[in-house]
């Protein structure tokens, strides 16, 4: 059932250095975040964050790595926080 | 308010901000950027922030701190930006008409601000190296908590294949009063994955001699919330959902669904009859007790095992049952629900590891008065009219309530003809995509309805809602019932 769209991804803090950009759009065919983030560390091999640790937000709301993405999402992989 | 800020934070001013004459107590929380962590020389901390969602997850904190401390006001900063030795990182101030909510109010806040915030900061170090705190994979790789719950694994009838079952249980726990508090510290502390609470009631000063997870600062607070933080505290390895709101019948089985066992922590029958129903109709194991002054009683209902609760009060007015054993209001001694919450905790989780025994065929009784218990055996009345409809449905030749064929995809739904209909559940504000007819997924009687009418798909956002009440139709004898595969 799934076909190709555009998803915004940002990322931040050790993310945003591993993949060496802050932002990123691409034409994706995969199901849920879980699947974004493996064509993204394909895309970028430095990112080698593990996805176990990470959470995620789609459209500025935490959500389950396993929702489903739909065009135009926008998505950030989120590694785990130290606000204070 | 909460505001997150590139400019040095000025405490003076902030304070000024936060008079108000009916104030007795201004309480104050800084937290600042110390020269060492894990034993490392720090020398400065980068902030960085997901603008535009920390300030609405920060502002949703302080709203719920407000609702959680009435009349308290709130003021939170968040510094980002390069910070030295001895600055500001984020600043909080209460101010309450009394002391004990300020306390509260803002250690409430840092803990909830430090979990949530999507804030990240980098350590650098004399040497010149920095790093992000929390992200050193070698010091995350360990699961969390892990030795929280050390002295329980160690048990050998759980085991690290125990633990590991109970860190996947998601549990339902209905009331978080007398019997709930004890059993929630309990539940948390054991090391369950995800604890979902619904109440509807303000912690209240005449309750707290037994509802031990509250405070009097707390009074007010709407339950769930302030239970949710004290349990967070406990054990930061466990989810906490909350529903502020009380179970009924329109909610009932959405909320069991997706839940592996569910406590019954109410004081009245026509909701223990709502729970129970709900968690036969499920398949769901249920633990439920109730309390008399010194006296209490503790049954674990089974599908299929010992009865449910209309065989043990068959041929009774739920109505007068509900007069005669309400303990809502009256007077009750504070360790006796401690005791039977505790005991709901223990075989909740008795039934997570696989542990129950023969739970399911007792009633325990226990008077600590006297210092009695009994255990009574129980069994299902054949003429019962609920549990022997249950188990025919089960019975039935037709795939009843498994997932079998459940989920449809497009050709799917062709496949089912043309008086097929594909409803979307929307949740309350949420529009249907268009040329969808939209129907509210709380509103089960409009869904039986249409479920009438002909073969029905369910469809929804994520596909978790439709996935849950095409399930419940299903156990409900309704065949012609589907769910459409995740939307893309």
């Amino acid at each position: 059932m799934s076909s190709s769209r555009q998803i915004q991804i940002r990322f931040f803090a050790i993310l945003r250095e591993q993949a060496g950009c802050a932002t990123v759009a691409v034409e994706t065919g995969a199901p849920d975040a879980t699947a974004l983030y493996a064509e993204l560390q394909e895309r970028f091999p430095g990112l080698t964050f593990p996805v176990t640790l990470l959470r995620v937000s789609i459209n500025e709301n935490y959500a389950e790595l396993t929702a489903p993405l739909a065009p135009g999402d926008r998505v950030v992989f989120i590694p785990p926080v130290a606000g204070g | 308010m909460f505001e997150l800020t590139a400019q040095p934070i000025d405490g003076a001013a902030l304070s000024a901000r936060l008079r108000a004459p009916e104030a007795g107590a201004l309480t104050i929380f800084e937290g600042r950027v110390r020269n060492h962590h894990l034993g490392q020389p720090v020398t400065q901390l980068e902030y960085e922030a997901f603008d535009e969602m920390a300030i609405r997850e920060g502002e949703a904190i302080v709203g719920e701190a407000a609702s959680m401390y009435p009349g308290a006001q709130v003021l939170c900063v968040h510094r980002t930006g390069t910070l030295q030795v001895g600055d500001v990182a984020v600043w909080i101030g209460v101010a309450s008409a009394h002391r004990q909510a300020g306390f509260a109010a803002c250690r409430h806040l840092i803990e909830e601000l430090k979990l949530r915030l999507p804030i990240w900061k980098k350590e650098h170090h004399p040497d010149g190296a920095a790093e992000w705190v929390n992200c050193s994979v070698e010091a995350t790789a360990r699961p969390a908590g892990d030795d929280l719950h050390s002295r329980q694994s160690a048990l050998p009838e759980v085991g690290a294949a125990g633990q590991a079952k109970l860190a996947k249980a998601r549990v339902l726990l209905v009331g978080v009063g007398g019997l709930g508090c004890p059993a929630a510290l309990y539940l948390v502390g054991a090391g369950i994955g995800r604890l979902t609470l619904v109440d509807g009631g303000k912690v209240e000063r005449s309750n707290l001699h037994r509802q031990i997870l509250y405070t009097t600062a707390e009074t007010g607070s709407p339950k769930v919330l302030a239970a949710a933080a004290r349990l967070r505290l406990h054990n930061p390895a466990v989810q906490i959902s909350i529903q502020d709101g009380e179970l009924t019948a329109g909610n009932a089985r959405t909320l069991v669904a997706g839940h592996d066992v569910v406590l019954d922590g109410t004081d009245n029958f026509a909701s223990r009859f709502l729970i129970h129903d709900a968690c036969l109709a499920l398949g769901v194991p249920l633990v439920q007790a109730a309390v008399h002054r010194f006296e209490g009683t503790l049954d674990v209902f089974q599908r299929g095992e010992g009865g449910c609760l209309h065989c043990l009060w068959l041929g009774r007015d739920p109505a007068a049952l509900d007069t005669a054993g309400n303990c809502a209001g009256g007077p009750v001694f504070g360790p006796a629900v401690g005791v039977l919450g505790v005991m709901q905790a223990a075989e909740a989780i008795k039934q997570l590891l696989g542990l129950g025994g023969d739970a399911a065929r007792q009633t325990r009784l226990v008077n600590l008065l006297d210092g009695s218990q009994l255990s009574v055996g129980r069994s299902a009345r054949p003429d019962c009219p609920v549990c022997a409809r249950v188990d025919r449905l089960r019975k039935m030749p037709a795939p009843v309530n498994t997932d079998r064929g459940l989920f449809v995809d497009a050709a799917g739904v062709r496949a089912l003809g043309a008086s097929a209909k594909v409803v979307y559940l929307t949740e309350p504000g949420e529009q249907p995509p268009a040329g969808l007819p939209g129907i509210s997924a709380a509103d089960l009687a409009a869904l039986r309805e249409f479920a009438l009418q002909g073969p029905l798909v369910l469809a929804c956002r994520y596909g978790v809602r439709s996935a849950a009440l095409a399930r419940m139709l299903r156990a409900e004898g309704m065949e012609a019932i589907f769910a459409e595969s995740p939307r893309s």
